[in-house]
């Protein structure tokens, strides 16, 4: 049997993690589940815990994913290896002076 | 293209009621990633749900969908069942609400292997009405009615429902959502009940006095707990033992038999009864 529902979103043109602030609570699971540290929690005086996520370093994702997954309230979104070209963990650590 | 949930919700209801970091948000978005690979119309699922944070889940969900008295789930959804076997039912309870005062209900459910989706919410905790001592509460932690240590031994909801009859029994935590994506979609194939106890974390009410009151120290706890289904097989009886008394549990898909089901059962029954 065949569902002819698009599950699909697009995102938007060359980003690797968006965040809907609407529905954020700043639980900070993203923020602990990331492996390469894209995301960070920044102060918010609007936001009820006083902080929300911010995508501080999009060019560390390497698209695992966890961080959608992770995510209780819906809200936090990472595109296809179709639509970005996410860096290898390697290349994340030159990056950052690691390895 | 990341993945839309909007089919499957009411988002008007949104955002969710949940405190922040809730793993009952990651059990609903599992679930339904595994309606979405199984291809199920939303018109064809059935969600149940009791009292409790669990209870929840009907609310957000667009399917069909009952929130039902505390604890009768499995007794609600049985009928719903036998009146309409075409459709999926998936019960949603929390481990109050399945376990104790629906204990019942649910062992009946198992021993009659109908064919059910039922999906125990283990927190550890009465989570809604503010950290009472539940039947799986781990010894010595604290609750609001356990002040100095909990005494109580918790017991093993997957063990209760082997002994009870349910043909496929998994258990899995929150903080691995797609293995618990992957063991929805085999659960939710089978014929026959499907028990699946989901380790969740309440990092509110349970872990503020437990010294795990973030999200993600009560997940990595609830993950110290877990051993992979192939390591514990390899356990000798006594290894087994001595990890239950510590609390320790295997996970993935502990239990799967052929039997035959109840709806199948009742409308051959009736058949041959009209025959005469």
């Amino acid at each position: 049997m065949a569902l002819n529902v698009d599950f699909k979103l697009k995102a938007p043109a060359n980003t690797p993690v968006w965040v809907d602030e609407a529905k954020c609570k700043s639980c900070e699971l993203c923020v602990e589940f990331c492996p390469t540290g894209v995301l960070e929690m920044v102060p918010d005086p609007h936001n009820i815990l006083g902080q929300m996520v911010k995508v501080s370093h999009p060019e560390w994702c390497i698209g695992c994913k966890e961080c959608e997954l992770e995510c209780p309230d819906f809200c936090i979104f990472v595109a296809e290896r179709d639509e970005y070209k996410f860096k290898k963990l390697n290349e994340v650590k030159k990056l950052k002076g690691e390895a | 293209m990341a993945f839309n949930y909007d089919y499957y919700l009411r988002t008007d209801k949104m955002p969710t009621l949940w405190c922040w970091g809730c793993g009952d948000g990651i059990i609903m978005k599992a679930m339904i990633r595994a309606f979405a690979k199984l291809g199920w119309d939303k018109n064809d699922i059935c969600i149940v749900s009791g009292i409790g944070c669990s209870g929840r889940f009907s609310s957000y969900i667009d399917a069909n969908t009952v929130h039902t008295t505390h604890g009768r789930t499995v007794a609600y959804a049985t009928g719903i069942k036998l009146a309409n076997p075409d459709k999926h039912v998936i019960v949603v309870a929390g481990d109050g609400d399945g376990l104790a005062i629906g204990g019942n209900h649910t062992i009946h459910g198992c021993r009659r292997n109908i064919d059910l989706n039922f999906v125990l919410i283990n927190n550890f905790i009465y989570g809604l009405t503010n950290s009472q001592v539940s039947p799986t509460t781990p010894k010595g932690a604290w609750t609001v009615t356990t002040q100095y240590g909990n005494i109580d031994p918790s017991f093993d909801p997957a063990e209760l429902a082997k002994g009870a009859g349910a043909t496929f029994i998994g258990r899995e935590s929150v903080a691995e959502a797609q293995k618990l994506e992957r063991l929805f979609i085999k659960g939710f194939q089978h014929k026959g009940f499907s028990f699946f106890d989901v380790h969740s974390n309440c990092h509110v009410n349970f872990g503020r006095k437990n010294k795990l009151a973030n999200a993600k120290k009560n997940m990595d706890w609830i993950e110290g707990n877990l051993i992979p289904k192939n390591k514990w097989d390899k356990l000798s009886e006594e290894e087994k033992y001595e990890l239950k008394k510590q609390g320790k549990f295997p996970r993935g898909v502990l239990h799967q038999v052929e039997e035959p089901e109840y709806c199948e059962e009742y409308y051959k029954m009736v058949e041959k009864v009209r025959g005469k």
